[in-house]
């Protein structure tokens, strides 16, 4: 990656209990998160976890419910204080801020979206927006131009003077999302953020961030246990699992190659023509193939490949990237990437 | 000889017991026991009485009688008086000028002025003309009666009394609900305050300052009113919604500006659910406080039940209930308004 890093997480722990410290000793010996639940009554909120989240990309970390994700990115702005390990933040560790420090960094440097949205009731909605630049004391008429405009951008114009009950909860998330972009801060954490929306809305908000990301180049934090959402808006996917992380990287990477059946399982549901895309299968050649059937982008998904070749499988194209082949996809190749690589599924299903 | 005589002898406790025997004249059931020509001797095990200080008395003389005991407290209580008003007199004192001047103020002015004021204030904190003018009503039969006067000196007392409930409560309800030290220490004595018996209280307050002085009845009815709204408080702010909380930390609010900004205002409809509950308990509260001299209809009631005079009783009755009715809707639809513009 050519991205500095923004966001580095080295061998954090959280243990929740009376005793964390006793008890870390006990995971650092190699003690799983059910038998220190059993034996000693600590729960293991989270056991080395090691990532690096680089500026201007989206890191998505995904899990089911319990497997730590919200208490990680709590952790990020210190909502919640880790038992054991660093968090650095442009190289600063937060874990050593005084109050007055994270004050400033939660204020200036990270802003944050919540699922349940979390605006304030007794406000308006061009009041919630500016909360960010309220709480760092300008007033009402400083701030209003800067949320007014974030509010036009996530498709809010008009709406300023509602209060949040009077919005639907797509609407209410776009005041969130405009709460967040308004305190201007190079990071934002999204705690899942989109998972109290319908489906057709969620898809909505996921396209408004992929745009919006394009624009702003934030550093963004997404939570989610919605494995298509993570496929989407990943550039780096962190797959936690009872507190640790199964496996991190490139989502395409991950989906070609997964390392532990917990993921196959995972994967295994999902719609791989439209989340697998070409340049993660195609064969790395600059030499033109001999019957080319036409070219097509590395960035474009089988879904679209499929639909183009009319389902005929013996057609080659040539991959490009802004105008230079940089492979060759077969059409045989991309059928085969269609079905999930491992054969022991099965296996995985019966263990999970 | 008594039934537990046997407990001194076997501790050889006797000759102890025999000092405090005296020549003082014997008690009534002493005279009653000897004339009847019975002992103290229990005839049957089944009539044995508990083991009590009275009953421990009569095997040994040295033994207090239960009677002792309340009397100890009241010299106790008489004998660090002094010295206790010394302190909270100077400390109430406000209490009583504030009480004297409301009730100088809204008596002294004619009642052309107070009733348009009492009507717009009114309509300022419900913004209905419907209640303004039912508010009206009520005043006006009120005074057509020639209950004016009580009434506006039972409203003066309220109003002072409900105002300093609310000064000190909400503040000790958020101390309340930041501390869960304080929270331990605090409900105990409010669960206390609720439950003694008004007359309870009115008793020691009467030892410390005296009738003529409007404090007396002042700090009963705050001490019986102000109850629910620091419960309320305490209620109100530990029950605003957490994500909501976990927002202002997350973009970095001091606790000041959470507390102010975020705390407060969405925990203002239980305050003011508290408020109300305040007023009325203060309503009670300042019939009960005419017994020590609480001017206002009150008395019109203490009135009707000493002099038997049943009808004047009656519709003072009739105007704590007017007043009652128009404390309660006003507040509750303040409270209504505030509700209206914060639902979720």
């Amino acid at each position: 990656m050519d991205r500095n890093i923004k966001i580095s997480i080295r061998n954090l722990y959280k243990i929740f209990g009376p005793d964390p410290v006793a008890a870390l000793e006990h995971v650092r010996g190699g003690m799983g998160k059910a038998e220190l639940l059993e034996k000693h009554h600590h729960v293991l909120g989270l056991q080395d976890i090691n990532v690096d989240m680089h500026e201007g990309e989206i890191t998505v970390i995904m899990g089911l419910s319990g497997s730590g994700k919200s208490t990680l990115i709590r952790h990020l702005n210190r909502l919640i204080e880790p038992t054991a390990g660093e968090v650095q933040v442009d190289g600063e560790d937060v874990l050593r801020f005084n109050e007055d420090q994270l004050r400033k960094l939660r204020r200036e440097r990270m802003s944050m979206v919540f699922q349940k949205f979390a605006l304030l009731p007794h406000k308006t909605v061009l009041e919630n927006a500016g909360m960010a630049l309220l709480v760092r004391g300008y007033s009402a008429n400083e701030f209003e131009g800067e949320a007014k405009k974030w509010l036009a951008r996530v498709g809010l114009e008009g709406n300023e003077y509602q209060y949040p009950h009077q919005l639907s909860g797509g609407m209410q998330q776009r005041v969130g999302i405009a709460r967040a972009l308004a305190s201007n801060s190079p990071i934002m954490l999204m705690d899942e953020a989109f998972s109290a929306l319908d489906p057709l809305i969620r898809s909505d908000m996921q396209d408004l961030l992929l745009e919006l990301q394009d624009e702003l180049q934030k550093t963004v934090v997404f939570i989610t246990h919605d494995l298509d959402e993570s496929l989407k808006l990943a550039d780096h996917l962190v797959i936690l699992k009872d507190g640790h992380i199964v496996q991190q990287g490139e989502p395409q990477e991950i989906l070609m190659n997964p390392n532990d059946p917990y993921i196959t399982d995972f994967i295994s549901d999902i719609n791989r023509a439209r989340v697998l895309r070409v340049r993660s299968i195609m064969k790395k050649t600059t030499e033109a193939p001999e019957k080319c059937a036409g070219d097509i982008s590395e960035r474009e998904n089988l879904e679209s490949v499929i639909g183009r070749s009319d389902g005929d499988t013996d057609l080659v194209y040539r991959v490009v990237r802004k105008g230079k082949q940089v492979g060759v996809l077969e059409m045989k190749e991309l059928v085969k990437a269609l079905v999930p690589l491992d054969t022991s599924e099965g296996d995985a299903r019966s263990r999970y | 000889m008594a039934a537990y005589d046997f407990i001194f002898s076997s501790l050889g406790l006797e000759d102890w017991c025999a000092e405090g025997q005296s020549d003082a004249p014997m008690s009534m059931a002493a005279l009653l026991q000897k004339t009847q020509g019975t002992t103290g001797e229990p005839e049957s095990l089944w009539d044995t009485p508990f083991p009590s200080m009275n009953a421990l008395n009569e095997s040994c003389a040295a033994f207090p009688k239960s009677r002792e005991l309340t009397k100890g407290l009241e010299e106790g209580f008489l004998s660090i008086k002094d010295s206790l008003s010394v302190v909270l007199d100077p400390l109430t004192q406000p209490l009583s000028w504030a009480l004297d001047g409301t009730l100088y103020g809204m008596l002294n002015t004619p009642w052309w002025i107070v009733i348009p004021i009492l009507l717009a204030v009114v309509f300022f904190v419900t913004k209905s003309w419907k209640l303004v003018g039912f508010v009206a009503v009520s005043l006006c039969l009120l005074a057509f009666i020639d209950y004016y006067r009580y009434a506006m000196e039972t409203l003066a007392i309220i109003f002072v009394c409900a105002f300093l409930c609310v000064l000190f409560g909400v503040p000790i309800g958020i101390a309340m609900s930041r501390s869960n030290m304080m929270q331990r220490l605090t409900v105990p004595v409010l669960d206390m305050l609720q439950t003694l018996p008004p007359f309870v209280y009115l008793i020691p307050l009467i030892f410390l300052f005296s009738v003529t002085e409007s404090k007396l009845y002042g700090i009963a009815i705050i001490l019986y009113a102000i109850v629910p709204v620091i419960r309320l408080t305490n209620l109100g702010i530990r029950l605003v919604d957490k994500d909501v909380i976990e927002a202002a930390d997350a973009f970095g609010m001091t606790s000041h500006q959470k507390l102010f900004k975020v705390q407060i205002p969405l925990a203002l409809p239980n305050i003011m659910a508290g408020v109300n509950q305040t007023i009325m308990m203060s309503l009670a509260m300042v019939v009960i406080a005419s017994l020590v001299s609480a001017p206002g209809l009150g008395v019109l009631v203490l009135q009707g039940i000493r002099n038997l005079e049943l009808g004047v009783g009656l519709v003072a009755g009739l105007g704590i209930v007017i007043l009652a009715v128009i404390l309660d809707r006003v507040t509750k639809a303040s409270l209504a308004r505030i509700n209206a513009s914060q639902n979720q």
